[in-house]
């Protein structure tokens, strides 16, 4: 033991003859700062694209939230948290969040239970499956606005597909796009139709990564179907369903063409969500200070959901 | 083998079909924003559009290819679609091929509010057109920020008098005595009606002198089976589709407005609201129908008819299957009220004066008698100068086409909007959205229009002081 440390030291005094610790310590740092220096080197790019476009705007973002501007005056009007105070005594901004909620719950909802249910269904052995799979998830490679002048016409109760259809019925459609009620369903109905295959596709690759003695362990303790599917497939698809609530959350958060293409917020302000009403605001009404305060809001919202779903996640979800 | 070639087939056909789909339904109402073709390529090709204008003094094409060099590059930015469109661009190629000091490219921008949008934008980053087409919600935002040349002294140097301009048009644009805003797809609202529903009806062919005598009609109009509506009398309109454009001269023939000049808020009065509330018992009672596409369910007889701009005349003649007949507005308690709408060009200020001076001459050469006449001719917007709707071409025009002319007889009519729509930011918006909380919500007009008249006052209040700093 204590010979063979004896020749690990002549090895190294051999092997390093002339270096002093002070050598020893340089060459350590410059190791370093050429491993830092490489850091930033790869880095930076993607940092600073970041810091420009990302980053940047969020500051002047905050910074146009005190101020009254018509994004086109020289001069801004510094008014404090007046664009704050605005938007919470405002009905309309109320009516927009409540809009918010329910398409982001309806459209993620819907999605995500469809979702499931389809594949489910697609998991199926079964002739032409992977056609049906293909049609399931089509819609979902559908640019938004060819999707919602699609269905424009297909809702028009006059000359559209449902009109037809109504008129076999024996009655008129309502005019789903322009109704008070009716179009916020029909927007989340569309929404859904159109990303509900991605949720399809992502079940289903959870489905088939479900290791296939869980539900033989299950047989043998005599569960049935569906018992088999509460204690094995609904646990095993946690990570699955937490993935999906968070992709969908964000994207109905974002949703902005089919809308745009469907209603344009209308009729009054029924389909208008937080970021239709930003753009809204901003770039119709010429508002940058009003729009810039609901960003502000947009942002510490999807902030909280994000916090929220990644504690949820930390807690409920089993990644075993 | 074969699944997997169908289903990635199946996914790339998709794909196809919907940018074939998106591609189709842009052409419908955009059409594709090609730039005015380099001078190069011009002589050879002459637009559909010319080739069947009618019957104005067209100027030859130049045969020879002319050299470009020399000439002042104008850029312009516009916002026409589908048949105005095209008339716009074969407008813009007229005046390529009519001289040799200037080469005007023309973009097209979308609607007037897109037009509007990018125009801020490009404001912001520098990258502005040199003249624009501004409507008549927009061009005053423009104004206030002192964007937009003062253009007397260029009228002055080309010799054109202005007051050949019809005068309410003209004005409109005029800010103490300088002319910022010139007159260009000048409107007004038309009634249009149907004229083969008229017949089946047994009703006389002419519009309704009064709103009274419509409703009485509308008993007529209205189809009903098994208790469901299949045509409606009439229709209104969506805010995008400028619902508070149309509504503006009903406010008027019940005796009420909008505001006064000064940004005080009228709408929430009496006269205003029981105009309102003519338009709650018309969608109540059945006779109309709020429409998100009105002039498509005028075409396809949906409607019987209905208000909307003669800017739209020439597209409906188009495409629509049956006689269509125009009228001027029905009274209402109070008589008569129409208003003037549209757009006109401007030029942007901090240009150099070469170009500038060039872009006057595209705003000379499109409202020019000859011009006007060839527009008004091609898309139903009235003719601009005076000397060109004396002239015996449009008298004539007029005579063979009645229809146009009811848009004619009736400017002298009409009056400036008021300021709360068009000088308010977003004002068309804010009053468009009340009238549908009343025409699809059902929502008694008194609420909505108190609630409209407090964030008009609202949102006045920087426009006002705006105003005070330009003008003083």
């Amino acid at each position: 033991m204590e010979r063979s440390l004896k020749v690990l030291e002549q090895q190294r005094t051999v092997a390093t003859p002339v270096r002093s610790d002070e050598q020893a310590a340089a060459s350590r740092l410059r190791r370093i700062l050429g491993e830092r220096l490489l850091f930033v080197l790869f880095v930076a790019p993607n940092l600073l694209l970041l810091a420009v476009f990302t980053y940047w705007p969020l500051v002047v973002n905050v910074y146009l939230s005190f101020q009254q501007w018509d994004l086109i005056s020289p001069v801004k009007v510094f008014v404090g948290l007046e664009n704050y105070r605005f938007l919470l005594g405002d009905r309309d901004f109320h009516e927009v969040l409540r809009n918010t909620v329910v398409y982001t719950a309806g459209t993620v909802g819907g999605t995500l239970v469809l979702g499931l249910l389809f594949a489910l269904l697609l998991d199926q052995r079964l002739r032409g499956i992977a056609l049906a799979r293909s049609v399931v998830f089509a819609p979902y490679v559908l640019s938004g606005a060819a999707v919602g002048i699609f269905w424009v016409n297909m809702l028009n109760p006059r000359f559209g597909v449902v009109g037809q259809v109504a008129s076999w019925l024996g009655t008129v459609s309502p005019d789903w796009l322009n109704h008070p009620r009716l179009a916020m369903v029909a927007v989340i109905l569309v929404s859904i139709w159109k990303t509900v295959g991605f949720a399809t596709i992502v079940y289903l690759a959870g489905l088939q990564r479900i290791p296939q003695e869980l539900y033989e362990a299950a047989m043998v303790d005599g569960a049935g179907a569906l018992a088999r599917f509460r204690a094995v497939t609904l646990p095993q698809l946690g990570p699955t369903t937490l993935f999906l609530v968070v992709v969908s959350t964000i994207a109905s958060f974002q949703a902005f063409d089919l809308i745009k293409v469907l209603t344009n917020g209308g009729p009054v302000n029924a389909t208008t969500t937080l970021l239709f009403y930003i753009w809204e605001q901003g770039f119709v009404a010429f508002n940058a200070g009003r729009a810039a305060a609901a960003s502000v809001f947009l942002f510490v919202i999807l902030a909280i959901i994000s916090l929220l779903q990644v504690r949820i996640g930390e807690r409920r979800v089993s990644y075993d | 083998m074969t699944r997997s070639l169908t289903r990635r087939r199946f996914v790339l056909a998709l794909g196809g079909l919907s940018g074939a789909a998106l591609l189709a339904a842009c052409g419908q109402s955009e059409p594709t924003p090609t730039a005015a073709p380099a001078s190069g390529s011009t002589a050879a090709s002459p637009t559909v559009a010319l080739a069947s204008g009618t019957g104005t003094t067209s100027p030859t094409a130049p045969a020879v290819v002319q050299n470009t060099g020399s000439k002042v590059k104008v850029l312009y930015w516009g916002s026409y679609s589908g048949t105005l469109g095209e008339a716009e661009q074969a407008l813009v190629q007229r005046f390529n091929e009519s001289q040799n000091e200037v080469e005007l490219e023309y973009q097209y921008q979308g609607s007037y509010e897109e037009t509007a949008q990018k125009l801020t934008q490009a404001l912001a980053a520098g990258t502005t057109p040199d003249v624009v087409l501004l409507s008549d919600v927009w061009w005053f935002k423009f104004y206030l920020n002192d964007i937009l040349l003062p253009l007397n002294d260029l009228f002055a140097a080309n010799g054109i008098d202005t007051s050949d301009y019809v005068d309410p048009l003209i004005e409109e644009g005029t800010r103490q005595g300088t002319v910022y805003w010139v007159p260009f797809a000048r409107s007004t609202p038309l009634f249009y009606y149907n004229k083969q529903i008229w017949q089946e009806a047994g009703l006389p062919d002419r519009g309704p002198a009064t709103w009274d005598e419509f409703v009485e009609w509308s008993g007529q109009l209205v189809k009903r089976e098994g208790g469901n509506t299949t045509r409606y009398a009439f229709g209104h309109p969506s805010a995008a589709s400028y619902i508070a454009w149309l509504f503006q001269p009903v406010c008027w023939q019940w005796g009420g407005r909008y505001s006064d000049p000064d940004f005080t808020i009228r709408i929430q009065e009496e006269p205003a609201v029981e105009a309102g509330r003519f338009y709650l018992a018309s969608v109540r009672d059945g006779m109309a129908v709020p429409s998100q596409d009105l002039v498509a369910d005028f075409v396809n007889g949906a409607v019987a008819a209905m208000m909307a701009s003669t800017g739209s005349l020439g597209g409906i003649l188009r495409s629509a299957s049956f006689p269509v007949g125009t009228a001027f507005l029905p009274e209402g308690p109070a008589g008569f009220g129409c208003c003037t709408g549209g757009a006109g060009l401007a030029i942007l200020k901090n240009k150099p004066q070469e170009v500038q001076e060039a872009a006057f001459r595209w705003i000379a050469f499109a409202t020019s008698p000859e011009s006007t006449m060839w527009w008004s001719q091609n898309t139903g917007y009235m003719p601009v100068r005076k000397s060109a709707i004396a002239s015996a071409e449009m008298q004539r025009y007029f005579e063979e086409n009645p229809n146009f002319k009811t848009a004619v007889d009736q400017l002298p009519k009409t009056r400036p909007q008021d300021a709360a729509r068009v000088w308010i930011p977003n004002g068309d918006q804010i009053i468009g959205k009340g009238l549908e909380r009343v025409t699809v919500q059902q929502e008694d007009p008194a609420t909505v229009f108190a609630d409209v008249a407090q964030t008009l006052e609202r949102e006045a209040r920087p426009v006002v002081e705006q105003l005070k700093r330009r003008e003083g």
